[in-house]
């Protein structure tokens, strides 16, 4: 094999086996929710997790904390956690009960208690992982801590602008820079000892005959390599799923600062052979001393407590003192035979049972149809929609329905000004088409003045903010600059608000221009028209349309926030949806793809005007955009619509703050979300997609004027528009895995915050344009800062999978399942619980993992909800 | 297969998820393959099931077919490997016979 040996092609295999373990880590100027445990998703959710502790050392259900508090909050009643209790454990519970003077007790009930009472399960503690652990622990030893501080390190360093790997710096440029430098430094040969020099030179110029190299000076065998390339990655996951992104994600137009896993793996394993046989030599240095322990660490542990304190405490919660050694005895097995896993599954099933439960209450009512609006406006499904949608339905005669923000046109988007795009569609397609933004006719030139003195500040911007994050230059930029910049950070600081911007009167070109040589910018009429009649027919808005139909896209103004693009929109792959809003109702205005649609028998009227607009959920306004464009027929009902949004983003604002930490009832809520959306000291400037629970497909009339506490991405579905189940197939596959991956991630970053989350955001560092480091080294931290999903006296986001509830003919479902793994995998997998009805008069049936479908009745619906 | 003037070359076609894409396309890249189509909507019935090809925007959970030529002494190491890719991911590979009027093109 020219290139390329045999075993050098197996070790590739083998890495990207390996590598299925680490998820991918976006740039965080475009953060995209990831489930952590994505690659693992074809194997069932149980195992997962299983995975997940034994690589991660990782916590992955809910401790016991979430369930008081849901308890508490009346978020789970007694009988969800005791027939969660039934489902899971029923070889322990099943019949056993004992009579104490008279009471009744059920095992289930002990058990019950001791979830809520209790003081935990002790958790395993992991096996090394790979050769430094393995040394580590025969040795009492920290190689692996130290291992990992360096390649963090290195990693930082090889990422840095200026070293960054553009498109054409290819797989290994990283590590052979790296082994180009590290031979000379001071630092690393203090670790690995005088003899990393040689090793670096003697090792393979090539990554991957570097890896086969390393691997035999550790022993390795090849049968083992996969368990040993997983541990090398599980002890890097930060770095590893940066690497993850760059080699399958990334494409050749994105110009970021690149690593490979090979590259990482070369780097890592060459350090590591060498520090090893350093230490062997027993003349390491203060350098290997076991400060930190090598190993992960395990949560959970009920350490000093005794089986006979845990059965007390149960027995005293139940009034039941002094029962008789034999109730003991019994208490005490019951409450130390489930393993930790079967705990945490067990308060899952608790948690989801009673969200499940309220959720179905709550739809449990007649249809709830609308009249002849004046208006339909077209939110995205993001959770936070809601909110807002409900709100506005109560200000006037407005129809809203829900759909992916980015409304069926994936495009990547060049701004007025800029030489460079953006992709604005989910991450999960890659769009071709560029839609570039132009000065509006008539004010090109006053356009192209706002845009020089945009950039001229944005520029300026970049250079403090570079500065000032560099650890060297952020003292001198404090001395020098200080008296310029202070007295506006004072300003800033006292008197937080969202800075307003007078943006530019632009155009976005849509069609592509039928002129050879142009480029391949905007869509032909062809496309325009799949565009307007996949969003159309998907969201089942096909006929009735209103005078004025907005397609309204979302994004958040937050201030130093180097998570900002989390509260973002997802479907735009973490950007704002203002463009892809604006190039949807360019599309549905044009008189030729309506000619089109007609033809397909979707008959816009004249009459109706399709507008864009965007909504801001950090300060809960709504915007509506090129107003310039609107014709005078419609310009008074858009006036309207302003004013009725203005008024529902007040009363969205009230309800927001009472969630929000440290807002003030005697203060304007409008004033308070905008000061807390400018504030750059303020960790929470909005609760983002915290809560998140559950995805309903289904028409708006099962939903309209329920308050669904903002736990909801509701997309709207025309059962009876679909017949052959397409539009069905669209939205699980594609805004449903993204609901499941954002889902999945406040999931995983509460339940274990140190390992799947971002840590505290008051620590962060940020670092290269890539992510953030917490504190000054390390490994990069993927997932949610703790600020995202706890208020500082617990977790605010509430631990469980999404319920998905449809509203369709179940043999549809199945087909659509049938045919697709993915979401095979999801719902057999248990990573997504099913619930659906094939009509309003019908009761909500809930699939399990065998596919079977069984009716949900009354306080079954909690049962079965368990059992999933 | 001989056919004159023509070149003996050998096709390897493999069909894969859209996720898996990546390793297959890093298989052949580094083992000098002069280049590869990838065809993406690959939809039929399988071992696993049906598969639908054309999913409106999901790109990633979708079946691709990805075909290349090279010379018959490269074919063995790169075959070697993609069945160990496929030992551990659902997927399917062909290898044919090929022909081609300019070799220089898949050297």
């Amino acid at each position: 094999m020219s290139g390329l040996s045999e075993e050098a092609a197996r070790l590739r295999v083998d890495l990207a086996d390996a590598a299925r373990l680490i998820a991918p880590v976006w740039p965080i100027d475009r953060f995209v929710a990831v489930n952590p445990l994505l690659g693992l998703v074809e194997r069932p959710f149980d195992e997962a997790v299983a995975e997940a502790r034994r690589w991660f050392g990782a916590a992955g259900y809910p401790g016991d904390a979430p369930l008081g508090r849901a308890l508490r909050d009346g978020q789970v009643a007694v009988g969800d956690l005791t027939a969660a209790v039934t489902a899971r454990l029923p070889g322990l519970v099943e019949g056993s009960r004992r009579d104490v003077r008279g009471w009744r007790v059920d095992a289930a009930t002990v058990v019950a208690t001791d979830l809520l009472h209790g003081v935990g399960a002790a958790v395993p503690r992991v096996d090394p992982r790979c050769a430094a652990e393995r040394f580590d622990a025969a040795h009492g030893t920290a190689v692996a801590p130290a291992v990992d501080g360096e390649v963090g390190r290195w990693c930082a360093l090889l990422t840095r602008p200026g070293h960054d790997g553009s498109p054409g710096d290819g797989p290994g440029r990283a590590y052979a820079r790296w082994r180009q430098v590290v031979r000379h430094e001071r630092r690393a040969r203090r670790l690995a000892g005088p003899g990393l020099t040689l090793a670096v030179e003697e090792a393979p110029e090539a990554p991957d005959e570097a890896v086969l190299h390393a691997l035999e000076r550790l022993g390795v065998h090849p049968t083992e390599r996969v368990d040993e390339l997983r541990g090398q990655l599980a002890r890097l996951p930060g770095w590893a799923g940066w690497a993850k992104w760059c080699d399958d994600w990334a494409g050749p137009e994105d110009v970021v600062p690149r690593i490979s896993l090979m590259d990482l793996v070369a780097i890592r394993l060459t350090y590591e052979a060498e520090v090893l046989a350093h230490a062997r030599t027993g003349r390491a240095g203060a350098g290997l001393a076991p400060t930190v322990h090598s190993m992960p660490r395990v949560s959970g542990a009920a350490g000093g407590v005794t089986p006979r304190d845990r059965a007390r405490a149960v027995l005293a919660a139940l009034a039941l003192d002094e029962p008789g050694e034999e109730i003991f005895g019994w208490a005490e097995r019951l409450v130390t035979s489930p393993t930790s896993a079967e705990r945490g599954s067990t308060v899952l099933a608790a948690l989801e049972a009673g969200h499940q439960a309220r959720l179905l209450r709550l739809l449990d009512r007649p249809p709830a149809p609308v009249g002849s609006p004046v208006a339909q406006v077209v939110f995205c499904i993001d959770v936070r929609s809601e909110g807002m949608r409900r709100h506005l339905e109560e200000a006037g005669p407005y129809d809203t329905l829900g759909f992916a923000g980015f409304f069926a046109t994936p495009i990547r988007f060049r701004p007025v000004g800029s030489v460079e795009s953006y992709p604005s569609a989910p991450v999960l397609i890659e769009p071709d088409v560029e839609i570039p933004e132009r000065g509006a006719p008539g004010s090109e030139a006053a356009t192209a003045q706002r845009v020089e003195r945009r950039q001229a500040r944005t520029t300026a911007e970049r250079t403090v903010a570079s500065l000032s994050h560099a650890p060297v230059s952020m003292f001198g930029i404090a001395e020098a600059g200080g008296w310029v910049l202070g007295p506006r950070a004072l300003v800033r600081t006292l008197r937080p608000r969202a800075r307003g911007e007078r943006h530019p009167s632009t155009v976005v070109v849509v069609g592509r221009p039928d002129v050879p040589g142009v480029g391949l910018t905007g869509f032909e009429l062809e496309e325009r028209v799949l565009v307007a009649e996949t969003a159309l027919r998907t969201m089942g808005l096909t006929g009735g349309f209103a005078p004025l139909v907005v397609f309204c896209g979302h994004g958040s103004t937050t201030t130093a926030n180097p998570h900002a693009a989390a509260l973002d929109c997802g479907a735009c792959g973490g950007n704002r949806g203002a463009p892809n809003a604006r190039v949807a109702a360019a599309i549905c205005n044009d008189p030729l793809v309506r000619d089109e649609l007609r033809a397909r028998g979707i008959d816009i009227p004249d009459g109706s005007w399709f507008v864009a607009a965007e909504h801001d959920t950090a300060t809960d306004s709504v915007t509506v955009l090129d107003r310039g464009t609107v014709p005078a027929t419609h310009g008074a009902l858009v006036d309207q619509l302003a004013a009725d949004l203005v008024r529902a983003g007040s009363a969205n604002a009230r309800d927001r703050l009472r969630r929000l930490p440290g807002a003030r009832r005697s203060r304007s809520a409008e004033r308070q979300v905008r000061a807390r959306s400018g504030d750059w000291a303020e960790p929470r400037p909005e609760w983002g997609l915290a809560r998140n629970a559950a995805f309903l497909v289904g028409s708006r009339d099962l939903t309209r004027g329920l308050d669904l506490d903002g736990r909801v991405f509701l997309h709207s579905y025309d059962t009876d528009a679909d017949l052959d189940g397409t539009a069905l197939e669209t939205i699980l596959t594609a805004p449903m895995v993204v609901a499941q991956w954002i889902n999945a991630q406040y999931y995983f970053s509460t339940v274990d915050p140190d390992v799947f989350g971002a840590g505290d955001k008051t620590l962060h560092n940020p670092i290269n344009g890539i992510g953030v480091l917490v504190g000054v080294g390390g490994d990069l931290r993927a997932g949610l800062p703790s600020q995202s999903v706890e208020d500082g006296e617990g977790p605010v986001h509430e631990p469980v999978r999404l319920l998905t509830l449809v509203e369709a003919p179940r043999d549809r479902i199945d087909g659509v399942i049938a045919r697709n793994p993915i979401l095979r995998h999801l719902f057999d997998g248990a990573w997504v619980r099913l619930v659906a009805r094939d009509a309003p008069d019908t009761a909500w049936c809930t699939r399990l993992p065998d596919g079977a479908w069984v009716p949900i009745l009354n306080r079954q619906a909690n049962s079965e909800g368990a059992a999933s | 297969m001989t056919h004159a003037g023509l070149t003996a070359m050998t096709k390897i076609e493999v069909v894969v998820s859209g996720e898996d894409v990546p390793a297959v396309t890093d298989l052949l890249t580094a083992s000098g393959a002069a280049g590869y189509t990838v065809l993406s909507g690959v939809s039929g019935l399988g071992h696993g099931g049906f598969h639908q090809g054309r999913l409106h925007f999901n790109d990633r959970d979708a079946l691709r077919l990805l075909l290349t030529v090279v010379p018959v002494e490269r074919a063995d190491a790169l075959i070697d490997a993609l069945r160990a890719v496929l030992a551990k991911r659902p997927g399917v590979l062909f290898v044919s016979e090929t022909a081609v009027s300019r070799p220089e093109y898949f050297a």
